[in-house]
């Protein structure tokens, strides 16, 4: 995440910061010891217990950045960023190497199935390593054989398929005929305005003036109103984000009643 | 100080009151207990009344899930999958379960073997997990040819042939209802590469940010149904009659609109009133 731009800071606004860094810290180790749990509820020492606690430090940590960019952010985000790839790493090897390579051709039950499992994946497994290849400078070139393979099956399915689901498909709602009750119609007149003016905003071929500069603009309309409808569900979905942070605050780490 | 530097300071300070005002909105607003009437949007009924059909008409039938996020999208999706799960243990339906996202693997595990246990079902029998395997629309293709074949054992490593919970399941063709709850674009694949091509019905769960793209497939029919951010599973909540973390957030989330909405009103009257101002020194 790229730092806001914010103005140079005086060595003594470093050291107060510094040190309200550090107070925080100190409060908030403070507060989980001080914040009585429910004694039914898991202990604070056991595994939930400081599950929770690091939950929500490390929450508190990235909050931390929307005053500052600081020294705890970027433990946390380099946290994050190890934590993510070493659980990926974990899961595509017991959920993708193991029982796609490993387990059939080493621990095969049969001689016969090892034969089969050969059969059936020495061709992916040798393309998956000539896609390593990319880390040599000198043998990088053998990845493109598999790379060639992906790309050109690739788009020999996908081209269709895409084609029929996103235009095709999206052709028959576009160019429906205007009947039923009279909001039907509307939609349909709306569709169809938005659309041809729309797809003439796009249209560079010809000067947008005159009338072509008036579809133009409706056009323009129509995209704005479609980024705005865009940003309320942004801002809905960040909004749901703080929610849910904030009721996890409160309510796991605080154990207030909500 | 030099000019620049005093407005960015001003503005640095107006996106912190922001920040404050609105954290202040939300905690106060949970803190209050603020109860909300949720009714639910056509596009979520439409999801629940097509689910409540799939039980009536075939008792016990298959119903798969695939919950394509990670934790970063926690706090809308779970919800919803949560109250989706909840919705096909109670109508005996048979959920199948699977992941396009590596790091969602976890989260949906731990949230099936909780709803599980709730309803009292049991892996291989009332559901199953097929976890995460790669490929994405690979995938699919793959298990439109075969399900089996695609997934030949579940998570928990048992073979998938012959699981009870799988009777009558030999592909993609075999499932009448899908729900792609996603926080990419995993729900565009399984329209291009699953719906269109197997043709069952296919319904989606998604973030707030990525609704709006979807729309235009309610439209054309390659969905039937919609859950749109924390609302869709408040929505959904309120449907199946369990509120839950969904239902809980609406009062915050109203709240933190009106916010907004203010905010928004303010910034513009400022900055009318100043190119006012201008217009008249001029």
């Amino acid at each position: 995440m790229a730092a806001p731009i914010q103005p140079e800071r005086t060595p003594a606004q470093r050291v107060a910061e510094t040190a309200v860094l550090i107070a925080c810290a100190l409060g908030f180790l403070a507060a989980c010891i001080a914040i009585p749990w429910p004694k039914d509820g898991p202990s604070k020492l056991s595994m939930e217990g400081i599950g929770v606690f690091v939950a929500a430090g490390l929450t508190l940590i990235m909050y931390s950045f929307l005053y500052r960019d600081n020294p705890l952010f970027k433990v946390a985000e380099n946290l994050y960023v190890g934590v993510s790839l070493g659980y990926g790493a974990m899961m595509t090897w017991y959920l993708s190497l193991k029982p796609e390579v490993v387990d059939p051709l080493v621990f095969a039950p049969t001689g016969e199935a090892r034969v089969d499992a050969l059969l059936h994946r020495t061709v992916p497994i040798l393309l998956g390593f000539l896609l390593l290849t990319r880390l040599s400078r000198k043998h990088g070139w053998l990845s493109r054989y598999a790379y060639t393979i992906m790309i050109g099956w690739g788009a020999g399915i996908g081209i269709p398929i895409v084609v029929h689901t996103y235009i095709l498909k999206q052709l028959g709602p576009s160019v429906q005929p205007l009947t039923g009750n009279v909001w039907d119609i509307l939609g349909g007149v709306v569709i169809l305005v938005g659309t041809v003016s729309v797809l003439f905003y796009f249209f560079f071929s010809v000067e947008h003036k005159g009338a072509g500069g008036a579809v133009s603009r409706v056009g323009i309309w129509f995209l704005m109103v479609s980024f705005g409808a865009s940003f309320g569900y942004t801002v809905m979905g960040r909004v749901s984000l703080l929610i849910g942070r904030v009721v996890f605050l409160l309510r796991d780490w605080l154990q207030l009643n909500l | 100080m030099s000019a620049p530097d005093a407005s960015l300071r001003k503005a640095l300070l107006a996106r912190r009151v922001v920040y404050l005002l609105l954290a202040a909105a939300i905690i106060v607003t949970a803190l209050a207990k603020i109860k909300m009437k949720v009714v639910p949007s056509p596009l979520s009924r439409q999801v629940y009344d097509r689910i409540e059909k799939l039980a009536k008409d075939k008792p016990g039938a298959p119903i798969l899930l695939s919950f394509d996020y990670d934790p970063s999208a926690k706090e809308e999706l779970y919800p919803m999958s949560q109250a989706l799960l909840r919705h096909a243990f109670r109508r005996n339906l048979r959920p199948i379960v699977m992941t396009f996202w590596l790091n969602g693997v976890g989260l949906c595990k731990e949230l099936l073997e909780r709803t599980a246990k709730e309803a009292g079902k049991e892996s291989g029998t009332g559901f199953v997990f097929l976890a995460y395997k790669p490929g994405g629309s690979n995938l699919l293709l793959n298990m439109g040819e075969s399900l089996k074949g695609a997934f030949d054992k579940d998570f928990y490593g048992k073979p998938t042939e012959g699981m009870p919970a799988l009777a009558g399941v030999a592909s993609l063709r075999d499932i009448p209802v899908v729900v792609g709850i996603a926080a990419g674009s995993s729900t565009e694949m399984w329209i291009a590469y699953g719906r269109d091509r197997f043709g069952f019905d296919l319904a989606a769960g998604c973030t707030a940010v990525i609704a709006p793209d979807l729309y235009p497939f309610l439209q054309s029919d390659q969905l039937f149904g919609l859950l749109g951010g924390l609302r869709g599973a408040a929505d959904y909540e309120v449907l199946i009659g369990k509120p839950d973390s969904g239902v809980g957030g609406m009062p915050a989330q109203s709240v933190a609109h009106f916010l907004i909405i203010g905010l928004i009103l303010v910034a513009n009257a400022h900055v009318f009133l100043r190119w006012l101002k201008r217009r008249r020194e001029a």
